[in-house]
């Protein structure tokens, strides 16, 4: 009986040891019972809401951008995007095989997806296919039960009116691809990248919206929560007119240049095109690396925006500013005839008129008319480089017109100190004969020599303005005497409308309206070199690459002065025969148009 | 038949409830589970019950001697059935451990855990005391645990394997083995453990180095951890409500209705919910024990009530830390919790035993007083 009490005790201390463990056992489990739903409730809490709650990103649209009759030169599309919920990426391989059975899927796309994958994004959604064709997403819906983890998603891109004609003046839109794009939480969002787009793009982007979702472990949608509408970007109305924006292009068709007509009163840019161009649509829609590549390369340089960006010697037109210069010299007799005989020596050196025979007796008007270089030379003689410099930057050579468009040239009006600072050397006489000619260092953009005309043309200092504000801006007076505009004016007039001016064979059809301007020839040589980066050296067709650059500037009517047209086709001789009828035909029309 | 209602009214009621109680949160967290899929397992799972709860008590108003005496032959039916399974049966959940009943599904190895208690209870209620320090002796029971555990661990079924090791070693205990052997038992696994290792399929070693760092392969085998940790850490205090789970019901929470119940029982009713189940369990434990401490009469009797009580504890215990991390994921569902018709069958079966130990307990005490003159099967 006591040897089985003993076991009954033994019994009853390995029972007691059992439940004692049993005990520890609990409190272990209780106690992290506590740490994970007492202690750590609102971490858990908020990792069950990441798991539970998606966020799609509404991509603001695009503001719309309107020309100054209200037609839309860029407005927004559907675009129709195959989506995959980011959690779900590492599934993408599988999910691109299946894919590709049915609808292409290319290697930019995979590469594209895995860029942004890898991205700290708002968007819990990323996008596999862009630019759904309606044939595939037919065919992608008729399958889609075979892709529940894939959705349609809508969003809206931009669209041009015209492929070729606008592209340079409205830029294009593309991701933003700056360093911080780490950071960036909109992989989708596309911003202004030049032109328009991008100087305005603050006012055209918007803001984005969110859509918050229930969707279960495999990615479905369970049902809708809160959202935030996107806000579309504000419209802008232009002063480009699309009429004559698209025949300016079309003149320029196979051609390498710039047109820019501009109200001369106001400063809105009405036309401003350069040629060749590139298609803003097929940047739109996601430009291939090939098609990005071959226009990088191309010695024409189609994404060049010459009218701001291109650098040029102004040549001939620049004598408008050195009369201006001249007139300014109190003891200065307009009267005074200087004779040409076709050359002028200059030390060791012989400069040429471009008239080999010489423009016998000429005066400042007949200079202009006739566009005698000899005449000139003499006033070198006289004028300080300095001095032509300080007026030259009235009228904007060398320096900004400051139009709202970026990537704006400064271009180069050279004076002694710039000489010293770039060249390391003083100044020379002999390149102030170039210089009063529009050669040699000097170089502007044709927005420059548009803007030089229209302030010779209304006495004020107009900016150039692409944004229609609709209020009237006042321009303040240029500080010289109103009796030098008349005259160099006048000698405007006679190169077109006289008999022996340069550009008398242009005269505008319609008989009622005259046209006053300027013919200049740019040395191609000099252009070539310092305009390195156009590959304009490069051209096989060596003399296509060695003819000069036609320039003319103009303004009509010219009693009233309302429009001034600027025009540089590049290699194609002297402005008389090339640019000057180029501007005719497009002040024919515009007034055509406007009557 | 009066002898019938009086052992029926004698029957442990408490107990009864207790198990009730704890079958009931099942079903609850079950319709919760299933919702979507409609009522078809709430239905299946409310039939398992009444089944069982059938079981429980036809099995304890058998006397309990009825049990011992058949013990080994229970047993000897049990390891051919699980042979016949590891054999024969179909596989669910990547092994062989399936047998089909007339048309009901069952896992011979859940009740085989019910028949090596009884076997080894027999052994050591028969079997003198004295003999408990002689090693030599022990080579038969040692046998009895071998042979199911070998079959279980190849089907393969580690969690219910290791139970089955566990409940051994616990009766060995309790009889008052010297804790000597148990050191040397030790001693012995770790000299075997690669061994042991080696022979452990692929999966389950995953599952094993899993649970070191869940957050290193979130999405592999690591994720069911995680998210198991989320649903209940986000259930808080008072948990988001019934049928309101989002980690469950938004499907994040894998096995919802078998292996992570307690996952959803923490999310749906928090703290709250996670610390009254685990009451329901220590009551059901402490009834258990007193029933085996207050029972004076057979050594037999006392053994399988702590050994049934233990595998329920054990179990729930494991299931409760498996979810929350503590201990690799090995499959073991929650005693009368989980969906499944094996496991509660088997647990009902031990309470009925248990009950049986109690009535006859109580029957013994009258008769000893002489109250009662009823004789019962003996």
């Amino acid at each position: 009986m006591s040897k089985e009490f003993d076991d009954l005790k033994k019994f009853q201390r390995r029972l007691f040891l059992l439940g004692l463990g049993k005990g520890l056992f609990t409190t272990l489990l209780v106690g992290k019972l506590y740490y994970l739903q007492i202690v750590n409730k609102s971490k858990f809490g908020e990792l069950s809401e990441i798991n539970r709650i998606k966020i799609k990103v509404i991509y603001p649209q695009r503001g719309i951008i309107f020309d100054q009759n209200k037609n839309k030169i860029a407005e927004n599309r559907n675009d129709y995007q195959i989506i995959l919920l980011k959690d779900k990426k590492d599934q993408m391989n599988k999910i691109v095989t299946d894919l590709r059975k049915i609808i292409l899927i290319s290697e930019e796309d995979v590469k594209d997806f895995k860029k942004n994958s890898s991205r700290n994004s708002l968007d819990d959604y990323l996008t596999i296919k862009k630019n759904l064709s309606w044939d595939e997403l037919e065919i992608f819906s008729h399958f889609s039960h075979r892709f529940p983890l894939l959705d349609i998603n809508k969003k809206k891109v931009r669209s041009y009116k015209d492929n070729y004609a606008y592209s340079h003046v409205i830029g294009y839109v593309g991701y933003d691809s700056q360093k911080k794009s780490k950071k960036r939480q909109l992989p989708e969002l596309k911003v202004g990248k030049t032109g328009i787009e991008k100087i305005y793009n603050k006012v055209l982007i918007g803001k984005e919206g969110w859509q918050k979702v229930e969707s279960n472990s495999s990615g479905k949608v369970v049902r809708n929560l809160n959202s935030k509408n996107s806000i579309s970007g504000n419209n802008i109305e232009v002063n480009i007119d699309s009429k004559i924006q698209e025949f300016s292009f079309d003149k320029l068709r196979d051609k390498a240049g710039s047109i820019i007509l501009m109200n001369c009163n106001s400063g809105a840019i009405i036309a401003m095109v350069s040629s060749p161009s590139f298609d803003i649509n097929e940047f739109s829609y996601g430009v291939k690396n090939s098609t990005w590549r071959s226009l990088q390369s191309d010695p024409l340089n189609p994404l060049l925006n010459r009218t701001i960006s291109g650098l040029y010697s102004p040549g001939s037109t620049f004598k408008l500013v050195v009369g201006m210069a001249i007139l300014e010299r109190k003891d200065f007799d307009i009267k005074h005839k200087y004779f040409c005989s076709g050359k002028q020596p200059l030390g060791n050196h012989t400069f040429h008129c471009w008239k080999r025979k010489g423009h016998g007796y000429v005066d400042l008007n007949k200079a202009i008319k006739e566009s005698c270089d000899c005449y000139f030379y003499s006033l070198a003689n006289t004028l300080g480089i300095n001095e032509l410099a300080s007026v030259a930057k009235n009228f904007s050579i060398g320096m900004k017109t400051n139009i709202d468009l970026p990537g704006e040239s400064k271009g180069i009006m050279p004076d002694e100190n710039w000489k010293k600072r770039n060249k390391g050397d003083s100044w020379h006489l002999g390149e102030t004969y170039n210089a009063v000619i529009g050669q040699g260092f000097t170089l502007s953009t044709p927005l420059q020599i548009a803007t030089m005309t229209a302030r010779i043309a209304t006495g004020k200092k107009i900016i150039p303005r692409i944004l229609s504000d609709k209020k009237k801006i006042e321009f303040e007076q240029l500080n010289f005497p109103k009796k030098s505009f008349e005259i160099i004016k006048k000698s405007m007039f006679d190169v077109v409308n006289k008999y022996n001016g340069t550009a008398f064979s242009s005269k505008l059809k319609n008989n009622a309206i005259q046209m006053a301007g300027k013919t200049g020839t740019s040395q191609v040589r000099r252009i070539s070199l310092l305009e390195r980066e156009s590959g304009v050296l490069e051209n096989k067709e060596l003399p296509y690459k060695l003819r000069d650059h036609s320039i003319f500037t103009g303004f009509a009517p010219y009693e009233k002065p309302e429009y001034v047209i600027s025009v540089i086709v590049e290699h194609h001789g002297s402005g008389s025969k090339v640019a000057a009828p180029m501007a005719r035909d497009i002040l024919d029309f515009t007034f055509k148009k406007k009557s | 038949m009066s002898e019938f209602f009086f052992k029926f009214k004698n029957l442990h009621w408490t107990l009864i409830f207790l198990i009730c109680s704890l079958s009931s949160v099942g079903i609850i967290m079950i319709f919760s589970a299933t919702k979507s899929d409609g009522l078809g397992f709430t239905y299946s799972q409310i039939l398992k019950f009444l089944f069982g709860f059938f079981i429980m008590l036809s099995v304890g108003l058998i006397n309990i001697n009825f049990w011992q005496k058949y013990s080994f032959i229970f047993y000897l039916v049990g390891v051919i059935i699980l042979i016949y399974a590891t054999f024969y049966g179909y596989i669910g959940k990547g092994s062989r451990r399936w047998i089909n009943v007339l048309g009901i599904n069952i896992q011979p190895s859940e009740i085989m855990k019910i028949f090596l208690i009884l076997a080894l209870a027999k052994f050591f209620d028969e079997k003198k005391i004295d003999n408990f320090r002689d090693y030599l002796f022990l080579v038969f029971p040692i046998t009895l645990i071998f042979i199911p555990f070998f079959i279980v661990l190849n089907q393969p079924d580690l969690g219910t394997s290791l139970i089955l090791l566990f409940i051994g070693t616990v009766v060995f205990f309790i009889v008052g083995i010297n804790i000597k052997f148990f050191f040397s038992c030790l001693a012995g696994f770790f000299l075997l453990s690669p061994i042991f290792w080696n022979s452990l399929h692929l999966y389950q070693k995953q599952r094993l180095l899993t649970f070191f760092d869940p957050y290193k392969d979130p999405l592999g085998t690591g994720y069911h951890i995680i998210q198991s940790q989320i649903a209940i850490g986000s259930g808080g205090f008072l948990g988001k409500g019934w049928l309101k789970g989002t980690q469950s019901h938004l499907d994040f929470l894998p096995e919802k209705k078998t292996d992570f119940i307690f996952s959803m029982l923490g999310e749906e009713f928090g703290f709250l919910g996670t610390i009254s189940v685990i009451g329901l369990f220590i009551l059901i434990c402490c009834v258990g024990y007193i029933i085996s401490i207050a029972n004076e009469k057979i050594f037999f009797s006392k053994i399988i009530g702590v050994a049934i009580i233990t595998n329920f504890f054990i179990a729930g215990a494991l299931n409760m830390a498996m979810v929350m991390g503590l201990t690799p994921v090995v499959g073991i569902p929650l005693p009368l919790v989980s969906f499944g018709g094996s496991s509660m069958i088997t647990y009902f079966f031990g309470f009925g035993l248990i009950l049986s130990t109690d009535l006859s307990q109580k029957l013994y005490r009258e008769d000893n007083l002489n109250l009662t003159n009823l004789s019962f099967f003996r």
